[in-house]
């Protein structure tokens, strides 16, 4: 009887083994790509796959390819770095680029592969370094800017805003004419991006996040405090909607989509948004308004990188040159995710100097990138923390001359705590 | 002879189980075992790739998050703080809700049959639809709350419900709506199981509906009681998702354990605190379970 059972259970864990051992021998010609909706599924799955066939006739390595939402995406690929298994090349978010180099589960990229320093932007190279070596391959860029509402604007009399006083003057205008909180949407609370574009602020006012050593929090010293109070200001004045504090990012941009607002920062991505919910909005793109310290943006994107521990290394490597292409780049960007690519070659093509776009090719040329660390999602998160509980503050009506101070202090106290733990 | 077929017997039976207890083991107890294991680790973002060498802390993350001096600690014990408010609320008055509907069911009307089964949706609605409809509900410039509100005139300018004090008060009036059927259901069950003996006897002794309810109905209700507030409690030390739909990853001072939780370990990788506060979290739920199970042997002697 028990014999019986043994052999049972030994012929079952051997055909496991041999069912893995053949799994993992029919993949040795394959590679697993993960990728975020960086566009509609129905165009941009059938594209992958189109490209996907050209780079398996070319070469003979079948490539995978999953769509990961980003809400998700954080955790899939910590859980591969983990276990070295799932993928072997994923897009990651600019910021999460250092953070997951930091993890030690990223393979360093030799960036002379894939045509050296100069062929990229400045800032989205920057984002995929950590500790001087890089880990990753700039892919597309992105970067925020003011969306206006040009009928809106024409209505109330207002001109678009070059500097962020003029961004006063013209909400001033706007709520004239539309109402309380028609100016401006804002995400609140619940924004991933509120960081992004109070930063915006935050330099155009000569302010910087952290010191150039990047050693200690600076966001809470003068410039700090007065691009914070600004910010909440756009709500205490109604240019923005005091419901604007509980928004999200996405609920904040059909604020602007819908047409219920004047003027709202968003990213390139956002034009897809309109052109699928409201194709009739007459809108234009200006640079972000200058501070007193001059014009500032956000430089965002996503990178291409590979599992350190993937056994399919050089496939990978060559699928990343592949969607780097020149027409693969220009497709992906201007036909599909109306981003911005990152290498400097392909805005030669004449669409990025049309329209909105050359706006934004203006604006990515001066925008920041943040400092490449590894406890750069801590910073992320603090800050967030504390500039909710500001917003709190003042939904809660004990908002004062101190509050902005108070929490970026202990921001600062905090971020510090963070960045000692930075090795 | 007897007792070695019955052995015999027994142990067949430990052969039909080994299958269940191999898999219990595999997906239950090694994973906890290790969570328990990482709870002493420093693990983080530096140490992910190789979590099996991360530094040994000992009680470090544990006395991390029981200090009031750090952020962490401030805000794991102000999770728990905020998560038994949260139950001190919405289980009472979940449990009264529910009462008052269970013996208005439990009388005879036309159509009671359909009431029972209406009263059921807000409970078999999944919850990430039922909190998002709470979401739209609660928002300030759109939601249903603040235009009554207005409409009635309780106030003068729409009230901002998600953020800051109120976040909390919207989270309960929405826990309360789903939780209060379950209540509901689990007592009418209890009410269905009382002899209608017992209330004529108390009838001809001259029990009033009020005496009827006090001397008859809630002590013969007192074994589910228990059992529906053990189990509430439990559920309650885990509540989730209504936090998190409602109020989004990082709802500031409205963090119940389980939202920090997950975004200390998986949104900042710090999953030594992360699996130090779990473990903590679970020997709470442990010792619920085992005054749960103490009450649940006590009320089967009782009957």
């Amino acid at each position: 009887m028990t014999k019986r059972v043994k052999i049972c259970v030994l012929g079952i864990m051997l055909g496991l083994v041999l069912l893995t051992s053949l799994a993992a021998s029919g993949q040795s010609k394959a590679i697993n790509f993960w990728l975020m909706p960086n566009a509609a599924d129905e165009i941009h799955l059938p594209w992958l796959e189109d490209k996907a066939a050209e780079f398996q006739a070319k070469t003979g390595v079948k490539v995978n390819i999953e769509i990961v939402g980003w809400d998700v995406a954080w955790q899939r690929i910590s859980t591969a770095i983990v276990t070295g298994e799932g993928v072997d090349v994923f897009q990651v978010g600019t910021t999460w680029n250092p953070q997951f180099a930091a993890t030690g589960g990223l393979e360093e990229i030799n960036i002379n592969e894939f045509g050296g320093k100069d062929a990229f932007i400045k800032a989205n190279l920057e984002s995929t370094t950590y500790k001087g070596k890089c880990y990753g391959v700039p892919w597309f860029a992105e970067t925020r800017a003011l969306f206006y509402n040009v009928d809106m604007f024409k209505k109330a009399g207002a001109q678009p805003p070059k500097t962020l006083d003029e961004l006063c003057e013209a909400a001033e205008k706007i709520v004239a004419t539309f109402g309380e909180g028609s100016a401006i949407s804002l995400a609140g609370t619940n924004a991933w991006d509120l960081l992004h574009n109070w930063s915006i602020i935050l330099w155009a006012n000569g302010g910087s996040l952290l010191t150039k050593d990047n050693k200690m929090a600076m966001f809470n010293n003068d410039a700090g405090v007065k691009a914070m109070q600004w910010y909440v200001d756009l709500v205490r004045k109604g240019y923005a909607s005091k419901a604007c504090a509980e928004y999200n990012q996405p609920q904040a941009d059909a604020a602007f989509v819908n047409g219920n607002v004047a003027m709202c920062y968003m990213g390139p991505f956002n034009i897809t948004n309109i052109e699928q919910e409201n194709p009739g909005l007459n809108y234009d793109v200006v640079e972000p308004p200058a501070g007193p310290k001059g014009k500032a943006s956000f430089s965002g994107g996503s990178n291409l990188v590979v599992l350190k521990a993937s056994r399919n290394k050089q496939a990978a490597k060559d699928w990343i040159k592949f969607l780097l292409e020149f027409d693969n780049m220009v497709e992906y960007t201007k036909n599909l995710t109306h981003m911005l690519p990152s290498q400097v070659e392909v805005f030669a093509d004449p669409y990025y100097d049309s329209g909105v776009w050359k706006t934004f090719k203006t604006t990515l040329e001066y925008s920041t990138a943040y400092p490449p660390l590894g406890v750069w999602g801590d910073i992320e998160t603090i800050t967030q923390d504390e500039f909710k509980n500001v917003l709190a503050e003042y939904v809660n009506g004990t908002y004062n001359d101190k509050t902005v101070e108070k929490h970026l202090n202990a921001a600062a106290d905090r971020v510090n705590e963070a960045l000692k733990r930075e090795k | 002879m007897g007792t070695s077929l019955k052995d015999k017997a027994e142990r067949k039976a430990y052969w039909f189980i080994l299958p269940s207890i191999i898999c219990m083991l595999i997906v239950h107890f090694i994973p906890i075992i290790w969570g328990v294991y990482i709870s002493f680790l420093d693990l983080d973002i530096y140490t992910l790739a190789q979590w099996t060498s991360a530094p040994f802390v000992g009680l470090g993350n544990f006395i991390r998050i029981f200090s009031g001096k750090v952020a962490v600690g401030q805000k794991f014990m102000r999770s728990v703080y905020t998560v038994i408010v949260y139950g001190l609320i919405t289980i009472p008055v979940g449990y009264v809700i529910g009462l008052l509907v269970a013996l208005l069911l439990n009388r005879n009307f036309v159509g009671r049959t359909f009431v029972r089964g209406i009263i059921l949706l807000p409970y078999i609605t999944p919850d990430s639809v039922a909190y998002n409809v709470w979401r739209f509900i609660f928002q300030a410039r759109i939601g249903l709350v603040n235009k009554y509100l207005l409409q009635l005139g309780l106030i003068k300018e729409p009230l901002i419900w998600l953020v800051g004090k109120r976040a909390l008060t919207a989270v309960i009036i929405a826990s309360i709506w789903k939780g209060w059927p379950f209540a509901c259901l689990i007592l009418l069950a209890g009410l269905q199981g009382i002899p209608p003996e017992l209330y004529e006897a108390a009838r001809i002794d001259g029990a009033s509906p009020w005496q009827q309810f006090t001397h008859v109905t809630f002590p013969l209700l007192l074994p589910v009681t228990k059992t529906l507030l053990v189990l509430n409690v439990i559920w309650n030390f885990h509540a989730f998702n209504q936090f998190y739909i409602l109020l989004g990853g990082s709802p500031g001072d409205a963090h119940v354990p389980s939202t920090f939780i997950m975004q200390e370990a998986f949104s900042n990788l710090h999953y030594g605190l992360g699996s130090a506060m779990s473990v903590v979290l679970m020997v709470i739920v442990l010792i619920m379970t085992v005054i749960a199970l103490r009450i649940k042997r006590g009320a089967s002697h009782e009957f």
